[in-house]
């Protein structure tokens, strides 16, 4: 089995979010959405390389989409109702969706609620079936103050991704222990 | 009065949260759907509710809102038929 390796990594906040320009849907997009794509957008270039087919998407969405949940729900007494581009993004995998669009990938997504820990194991898992040549992680979190209001969590707004390939690439070697994607991508971008 | 197409750009604008594009880059009878603006089927319910929002007008079918959203214009002319058919 060929190992496995973090060949790109990339972490992203609010402020990313704030001021990036990346087309007319990036606007309309919620913000774990936003955060997402743009976590994901030094990755590219490396997408070229490989068939998009054989490109996972494994997104991890701490709080689901209850952000865009709340906003949307916020919305309700609204003249005329809530906003109908929300509702699109009410789906924790929205996000997922977004990636694929802008990447035109098209190999397996799978989409988990909660801890970001399953993320590495079953993109690995992936790869070693040989199933896909490349998995992108992506975690996302998201707090606005009206979900730390009702979850009484702090607010946050970030997303972390690793792409993991396959072979003779460079990069950062995953271990089988290798769970935490979040300080991962901490420790390669402080390398 | 006529509805101002400027205001009418930017309500557009705002309720579809398009980056980067200013009225004045909106030409009055540039398609809205497919070219021009790009616009897809959830940016049409946007702005089913745009047009209920600001100008009180309600849309209830394709019929209605097809030809009103061929272009700024056509969406102008739709609104000043519709405030002249309730005065």
């Amino acid at each position: 089995m060929d190992k496995l390796v973090i060949t790109a990594s990339n972490i992203v906040n609010a402020d990313d979010a704030r001021t990036a320009r990346l087309g007319t849907r990036f606007g309309r997009m919620d913000l774990m959405s936003q955060l997402a794509l743009l976590a994901v957008e030094p990755f590219a270039p490396q997408f070229e390389s490989i068939a998009r087919e054989r490109i996972a998407i494994c997104l991890a969405a701490r709080t689901s989409s209850l952000a865009t949940d709340a906003e949307y729900w916020k919305g309700r007494d609204n003249t005329g109702g809530p906003s109908p581009t929300l509702f699109t993004y009410t789906l924790p995998s929205a996000a997922l969706g977004e990636i694929a669009i802008r990447h035109r990938i098209t190999g397996p997504p799978l989409c988990f609620v909660g801890s970001s820990e399953v993320l590495l194991p079953e993109a690995a898992e992936l790869l070693r079936l040989r199933e896909v040549d490349a998995a992108v992680c992506v975690s996302v979190n998201v707090v606005t103050p009206t979900l730390a209001d009702w979850l009484a969590l702090p607010n946050s707004a970030s997303a972390c991704a690793a792409l993991l390939r396959t072979g003779d690439v460079a990069g950062r070697a995953v271990g089988e222990f290798d769970r935490d994607l979040e300080a991962l991508c901490h420790y390669l971008g402080a390398q | 009065m006529p509805v101002s197409k400027t205001e009418l750009k930017t309500r557009i604008i705002e309720a579809l949260n398009l980056q980067d594009i200013t009225p004045e880059q909106i030409e009055d009878e540039a398609p809205l759907f497919g070219t021009g603006l790009g616009l897809d089927s959830i940016d049409a319910l946007e702005l089913v509710v745009m047009l209920e929002k600001h100008y009180g007008i309600i849309i209830k079918g394709i019929e209605e809102g097809g030809p009103a959203f061929r272009s700024v214009q056509a969406l102008a002319d739709f609104i000043d038929a519709r405030r002249a058919s309730t005065t």
